[in-house]
């Protein structure tokens, strides 16, 4: 095992993270909080380790597979632990595990946060806790790939470990100029997101730090309330730019080349656009009746299930105190999740897709033994391997989902909780129902529960493999002691 | 705005086929920088190769509109076809052509079609067919024509020569420097027309200075005219005629071809095939040659068909390891210069410590050829490289560049300029007339100049200096 490129990514990524850091420093001299010094200091600290790291370049630039698993899931963690130092050191987030899942909760692009009173926190904390779900929402891997100079074709494996979807494709035969092509199409629309906010009267800082969340369908607020004060216009913009984050970023680089014919074909989207008009009109038709307002329970009803299906998190209406149908729904929908190639989490819609077709020709066999089907995607059939993979993935998320949830049900909360706080954390949501619900926070949990939540929380970001793959002996073993002559 | 970009980081080139060709030419063009995206039918195949290199796969059949759209046909600036299957790969230069706007290389090796290689290639406005078995057959027949040399190239159209040969035990250049061979071995006319340009030992190779000292088992390659390349052959103390006879073991369309060209240069071929049909199909086609039905591989026919006795042994079967041993073989029977075909190019270490004589690699000339074309192309874009070779598996570049213009090398005595380390300049071609340079020549507009070295990455002649 090449352990050497290990640190040498590492090394980027810390000093990626070092220069990231600069930006609350910004905040803070604008807005003149003394707060600023502890990014600073962090700040330097992440680029001098960085630089460190990358200062001997290694032999080989070969990496496979589980080179990149190991790097990806390093990285995630590295990040996550420099992260949340200015958190803990500047003393607005006392605890070192309450400030940790704050900072994975961010990077995740989850959202759930242990803090009550978010208002209480500095401007620089706050928009750093959004900056950690722009950069989460692309990955920092991919960004590192689209600036590093590297060497060989073998750099897919990154990127396949830190993007989400069963097969990761590239847009263009470079993966460098994939990697740019797709961070530009990223900054762009963010860019657009904090025009429209702005349009709608928003404060600059509340615009940039909900475009963050958006961005990276993470979901953070910077009001104790999420989104509920907002004037219904940027609420609707919000819920829309929240879809357009949760498509197959693909779409948007056949649209960028006027091919919209192709952007509207992509069969995963199609799926996706359709489960949210059918589950909007359903929680629609329940608000209605309930007697809310016909305009403010259909800018409910598409807020709270484009927020839940994009994973993002954001909430307009504590929809704890719902109808059951409207809530069984949306924890479906956290779930399903959205497109592959997105910045969202869950199950994805292409993978839900294709375990349904699969479902489909299961039972084809059962009335035709001898028949044969492959399971189509886009029209092509689905290779064998790819069918497996996923088959695999839904038996493990839900095993992890289980393990989860049973290991925290030893706190004595009710299984809603329970259930829901696993769901919207693997998923990386942010809000669940009862305890956990929109206007609640994770801050009751116990120390136990909650380094069980940030397992769930990288896991679920980084798609259960490149994760586990960290708890193979033999990667261990590799990493330490073999070594090529 | 995509051909822009391209034109600056490299071609878009579509590759059809991952076979052996298409996956050496993945390879070699990838480290070239240039935007690949390769088709297969194979799953299997794309997903390996995109595991290895920084391409795009494609999986469906090359020669579909759908396919090449999906490829990018529209934007490619080349596609190569290196199927299994002659017809398909001129269809799919045939659709791209209609498609796209890019160039288009076939691969066609089937006997049938060799003799309309041009009529095809105007017809279908191809920039190239290449043929594998009948390029192996040229460096083959090469060989054959001066058995001393391990292997020969030619550049600048035929008027200057590569050569590469290995210093046998007890030759006279053993322990000799080579400022000491231009004074005393070799006769002054021929000397200057001689250039040593690189020497491999050990695996590694070096650009010799003039006290570099030769040593037994060294490979050496020099550049020379064919025939100053004789008389200093003949001056070390080597036999320089070109072979009588050769024994060929396999009948496939390589060995059609070589014995083709061997009997029109009046050597004698003899022809070991295992199949009978095959037997009978070459004998038409061959009336001249002597064609065996038997096992090759069977020591007995081999000593009745006299392999003791003949001059230089060719094994051609499609086994590598066959041809191996059937080399092994020959050389410790008889004294007859050999030359091994292989495939495959795994365990290459393993199979350079062999004494294999002379190896040929056709996937290699294959890319090379290919890869020359593309160098070209691309340059015409941004430099005046004229020709690209490699030397000694792609450790050493030989480079052609055309001068054009006045500059910091031109019309200044090389012993006045400061080059890089590692490189020589061999020739220079000027009208047509090659002259091997000395300290005193200088480079002139209009010149042609070849440069060896072991640097990559050249793209123009200021590149030679030390910055």
């Amino acid at each position: 095992m090449n352990s050497s490129i290990i640190r040498y990514i590492l090394g980027h990524v810390l000093k990626i993270e070092g220069i990231l850091m600069l930006s609350p420093c910004a905040v803070a001299l604008l807005y003149g909080e003394t707060a600023g010094f502890y990014y600073l200091g962090v700040a330097v600290l992440c680029f001098v380790l960085g630089l460190l790291m990358t200062l001997r370049r290694p032999a080989s630039q070969v990496f496979y597979m589980k080179e990149g698993c190991a790097a990806t899931a390093l990285s995630w963690i590295f990040l996550s632990v420099f992260g949340c130092l200015p958190f803990w050191l500047s003393r607005e987030i006392p605890s070192f595990t309450d400030a940790l899942f704050e900072t994975v909760s961010g990077f995740t692009t989850t959202g759930a946060s242990i803090l009550s009173d978010v208002e209480a926190l500095s401007h620089c904390a706050l928009f750093w806790r959004s900056f950690t779900h722009w950069i989460g929402g692309m990955g920092v891997l991919v960004f590192l790939l689209a600036i590093i100079p590297m060497s060989g074709g073998s750099h897919i494996n990154l990127m396949r470990a830190e993007s989400p979807g069963p097969s990761v494709g590239k847009l263009v035969p470079k993966i460098k100029s994939t990697a740019r092509i797709l961070y530009l199409i990223y900054l762009g629309m963010t860019v657009l997101e904090i025009i429209f906010l702005l349009a709608g009267r928003m404060p600059l800082f509340d615009a940039v730090c909900t475009s963050f969340g958006t961005a990276g369908t993470g979901g953070f607020g910077i009001k104790n309330d999420s989104m509920m004060s907002y004037s219904p216009y940027l609420q609707w913009v919000v819920t829309i730019f929240m879809i357009l984050f949760g498509i197959n970023f693909n779409a948007y680089y056949f649209m960028l080349f006027r091919n919209f014919k192709k952007a509207l074909r992509i069969e995963e989207v199609r799926h996706y656009l359709l489960i949210i008009l059918a589950s909007t009109a359903v929680i629609f038709v329940g608000l209605v009746r309930s007697s809310l307002h016909t305009a403010d329970s259909l800018r409910h009803a598409a807020f709270q299930v484009a927020s839940i299906i994009t994973t993002t998190g954001f909430s307009t209406a504590d929809f704890d105190t719902w109808s059951q149908t409207a809530k069984t729904i949306l924890v479906l929908l956290m779930f399903i999740g959205a497109c592959a190639g997105s910045t969202g989490g869950g199950i994805k819609v292409s993978r839900v897709v294709v375990l349904f077709k699969t479902i489909g020709k299961e039972l084809n066999s059962y009335i035709h033994p001898k028949s044969i089907r492959k399971v189509k995607m886009e029209g092509k059939p689905v290779e064998h391997e790819v069918v497996r993979a996923i088959n695999v993935y839904f038996v493990t998320f839900t095993l992890l989902f289980c393990v989860s949830v049973f290991l925290i049900s030893f706190e004595g909360r009710d299984l809603v909780t329970n259930f829901t706080a696993v769901a919207a954390t693997i998923n990386n949501i942010g809000p669940g129902l009862s305890l956990v619900g929109p206007t609640q926070n994770f801050g009751l949990f116990h120390i136990f529960t909650k380094y069980v939540l940030i397992f769930d929380m990288l896991a679920g970001r980084l798609e259960l493999f490149p994760l586990l793959t960290l708890f193979h002996p033999t990667l261990w073993k590799d990493l330490f002691t073999k070594r090529a002559k | 705005m995509k051909s822009k970009k391209s034109a600056k980081s490299g071609l878009n080139i579509i590759i059809v086929g991952c076979g052996k060709v298409g996956s050496t030419l993945t390879e070699q063009l990838c480290r070239e920088g240039h935007d690949i995206t390769v088709i297969d039918r194979n799953y299997d195949k794309i997903q390996a190769l995109s595991n290895l290199y920084d391409i795009m796969g494609v999986v469906g059949n090359g020669a579909s509109y759908s396919t090449q759209m999906e490829a990018g046909i529209k934007e490619a600036d080349l596609i190569i076809a290196v199927t299994n299957s002659d017809e398909l790969n001129l269809l799919c230069c045939t659709m791209a052509k209609q498609v796209g706007r890019c160039a288009a290389i076939a691969r066609v090796r089937t006997p049938d079609y060799s003799n309309e290689v041009s009529y095809l290639r105007k017809r279908l406005g191809l920039a190239m067919i290449i043929n594998p078995e009948l390029e192996t057959a040229n460096v083959a027949a090469r060989i054959l024509s001066m058995p001393t040399a391990l292997e020969v190239n030619s550049f600048a159209h035929g008027q200057a020569e590569i050569t590469k040969f290995k210093i046998p035990e007890g030759n006279v250049l053993n322990g000799m420097t080579v400022a000491a061979l231009g004074k005393n071995i070799v006769a002054k006319s021929v000397a200057a027309n001689i250039l040593i340009c690189a020497v491999e030992r050990g695996g590694e190779v070096f650009i010799p200075s003039g006290n570099f000292q030769f040593s037994q088992g060294d490979i050496v390659s020099f550049v020379s005219s064919r025939k100053n390349a004789k008389t200093f052959f003949e001056s070390i103390g080597f036999k320089t005629n070109q072979v009588r006879d050769t024994m060929i073991i396999g009948g496939g369309r390589a060995a059609f071809y070589l014995a083709k060209q061997l009997l029109a240069m009046g050597i004698q071929v003899k022809i070991i095939e295992n199949d009978r049909t095959r037997c009978e199909t070459l004998s038409v086609l061959l009336p001249q040659a002597i064609i065996i039905n038997g096992d090759g591989t069977d020591e007995e026919l081999l000593r009745e068909e006299g392999i003791q006795y003949t001059e230089a042994f060719v094994p051609l079967t499609g086994i590598d390891e066959e041809n191996i041993l059937l080399t092994l073989h020959a050389r410790q029977v008889s004294g007859a210069k050999v030359i091994t075909k292989i495939n495959r190019i795994t365990f290459k270490d393993v199979i350079s410590q062999l004494e294999l004589g002379s190896v040929v690699y056709p996937r290699y000339i294959t890319s090379e050829a290919i890869i020359a074309y593309v160098r070209a192309k691309k340059n015409s874009m941004d430099s005046n490289i004229e020709t690209l070779y490699h030397l000694f598996d792609s450790r050493v570049e030989a480079i052609e560049f055309r001068v054009d213009e006045e500059s910091g090398v031109t019309n200044i005595p090389l012993m006045e300029l400061s080059l890089k380390k590692n490189l020589l300049i061999s020739f220079i071609n000027r009208d047509g007339r090659i002259i091997i340079p000395t300290g005193q020549d200088c480079i002139r507009v209009g010149d042609t100049v070849m440069i060896v070295t072991t640097h990559t990455g050249f793209h123009d002649i200021l590149d030679i200096l030390e910055k």
